[in-house]
């Protein structure tokens, strides 16, 4: 099977785990048939314990799928010719505390075959991306969970990868460093990267992901872009300024006999995060 | 195949470096080289004659038990870690062989057991050199410079007590024990997350290998009468366990007998197979197991 159009490529993917004592079957994964282009941001959305987690470790090949089969770029997941081609930030990463952030690049590097000059060239140019040059030096173990997350975002990045596979990118990142990773992604993408990551947190999906799918106790339930999972059918919205009560009302009367329906009028916010990411950067 | 190699030492480094920043190695470090300074302090309890041998029994007593904590606690503690903490998924996203880090992990333990026992031998050659200088200042002085021929045996008698090149060959047989206990503690790693399951197991592994050949003996014996599930039973430990009874050349060696090179390099070809054929079967567990 060579289908050089997706980036990944899942068919029936099902995975069932046996829970050690009792010998009870969990479902985490049911029959999951899923595309990824090249190039797409693709979001998977669910709530915990739907089997996003488990999708991303399938592709990995940390985990053996109990039926189906999943391909990144043609090669069978898991494969090392499909590891070369990707890069995993995983959960909450957790790196060895006793070495430096500039360290932790260097290890990973050379497991990605990185050597020399070019290593340490592609590390100093990462530290910089996530911005981490003045603390490179320092132990990871001082390092706060937006820091270490940039430095899992950064080793993922090591071998320049044509897929990101991000589990929960901004989970537990505060407003600005959540900016910064989703900055990322859209820069990424520019450069042609393929981008799937999971991610309960809706809004900051919303804001970068071509096309979703959403799971619930190891099932899809819905797939599309966001345009069609998100757009109210049969309905447009305005924004206007200098709308005055009497305009309003004229308005309203022009829209009844023109045969359409004046659904609401509301005042424009600004997003809560905008605000706060402008405040703090005064 | 190189990249291979490359991976392998390249975990191995950092197993190294991860394991000579863990806390209890250097707590087991003090206190193995202060049973090394204090076993000169200890000849003073009447040991004249065989003060040397005294110091010998004591230190490779204190490097043997303490090198086994380090070999047990060693693997036992820092594959699960990677395991629990999860840092093994970022390594394995990367294209690195679950083989490459098994023996990777194995060669960083050796590594470290390589450095406890040559520091430990510096400090015991360093406390015998002290100790031998000590007593032939004495015989000097008492002398004032002119021993007699007694005397000039007698130095020389320290001087071969404390300068014997068979503790060399004891050194490198505790080194081959513990790298083998090393790979029965990552074998038991790849099958378990508990710290404490790994040490129990390995424990075990240990002192039946202290049995191997009795079992070996019996299981060989042509007319032993055994029931079949007893002669499996025989066979699987005769087979599967390693026969740490051979080590007790050790003993020997320090007793003041003689034991051939040849010897030690048939124990150190056994330890090598035996390594490799148990990190082969660990990749293999290791392969088929699910993170």
């Amino acid at each position: 099977m060579n289908e050089p159009d997706f980036a990944v490529s899942a068919a029936n993917l099902t995975k069932t785990f046996t829970l050690e004592w009792t010998r009870k079957r969990l479902l985490a994964l049911d029959g999951l048939d899923l595309r990824v282009r090249r190039g797409e941001v693709f979001g998977l959305l669910g709530p915990n314990g739907s089997g996003k987690s488990t999708t991303l470790k399938l592709l990995l090949g940390l985990i053996r799928p109990t039926t189906g089969q999943a391909r990144v770029f043609g090669q069978e997941a898991g494969s090392l010719a499909s590891r070369r081609r990707l890069g995993f930030l995983p959960e909450n990463p957790y790196f060895p505390g006793f070495l430096s952030g500039r360290e932790v690049l260097n290890y990973y590097g050379k497991l990605a075959d990185l050597h020399g000059r070019r290593l340490r060239a592609r590390v100093e140019e990462l530290l910089e991306l996530v911005s981490l040059q003045p603390a490179a030096g320092r132990a990871l173990k001082t390092y706060s969970k937006g820091m270490l997350q940039r430095v899992g975002l950064a080793q993922a990045l090591l071998h320049d990868p044509d897929l990101l596979l991000l589990d929960e990118p901004t989970a537990g990142v505060d407003p600005v460093g959540s900016r910064q990773i989703r900055d990322l992604i859209l820069a990424l993408k520019k450069r042609g990267k393929t981008i799937i990551f999971s991610s309960h947190l809706l809004e900051q999906v919303q804001e970068v992901a071509d096309r979703v799918i959403i799971l619930h106790r190891g099932k899809k339930i819905q797939e599309g872009t966001l345009d069609e999972l998100l757009s109210v059918q049969g309905q447009r919205q305005v924004t206007v300024s200098g709308l005055t009560p009497e305009l309003q009302e004229q308005l309203a009367a022009w829209l009844q006999n023109a045969g359409a329906e004046l659904i609401a009028v509301t005042q424009p916010k600004q997003q809560l995060e905008d605000y706060f990411i402008r405040a703090v950067s005064k | 195949m190189k990249n291979s190699l490359r991976h392998i030492w390249v975990i191995a480094g950092n197993t190294f470096t991860e394991a000579i920043r863990q806390k209890v190695l250097y707590v087991l470090t003090v206190f193995c080289l202060i049973m090394l300074g204090g076993s000169s302090f200890y000849t003073q309890f009447d040991f004249r004659g065989d003060e040397f041998k005294f110091m010998k029994d004591l230190a490779y007593a204190a490097i043997s038990v303490i090198g086994l904590l380090v070999a047990l606690l060693g693997a036992a503690m820092l594959i699960p870690a990677e395991l629990e903490k999860r840092t093994i998924y970022t390594l394995l996203s990367k294209p690195v062989r679950k083989f490459e880090f098994i023996v990777g992990k194995y060669l960083g333990l050796t590594l470290l057991l390589t450095l406890f026992m040559a520091l430990m031998a510096g400090i015991f050659m360093l406390v015998m050199w002290s100790h031998e200088s000590s007593l032939t200042n004495d015989i000097m002085a008492t002398s004032q410079g002119q021993p007699t021929e007694l005397q000039l045996q007698q130095i020389n008698e320290f001087r071969a007590g404390a300068y014997d090149p068979a503790m060399w060959q004891a050194l490198t047989l505790v080194w081959a024990k513990l790298c083998l206990v090393t790979v029965i503690s990552v074998f038991f790693s790849t099958l378990a997350s508990s710290t404490v399951f790994i040490v129990s197991c390995t424990l075990f592994v240990y002192l039946i290998g202290h049995l191997q050949s009795v079992a070996r003996d019996f299981w060989l014996a042509p007319e032993s009468g055994a029931s079949w599930l007893t002669t499996v039973f025989l066979a699987a430990i005769s087979l599967l366990i390693p026969d740490f009874q051979t080590f007790n050349l050790i003993d020997e060696i320090i007793g003041g007998n003689r034991v051939l090179w040849l010897n030690t390099r048939h124990i150190l070809l056994y330890t090598g197979g035996y390594t490799v054929i148990a990190l082969g079967v660990s990749s293999l567990l290791f392969e088929s197991r699910e993170l």
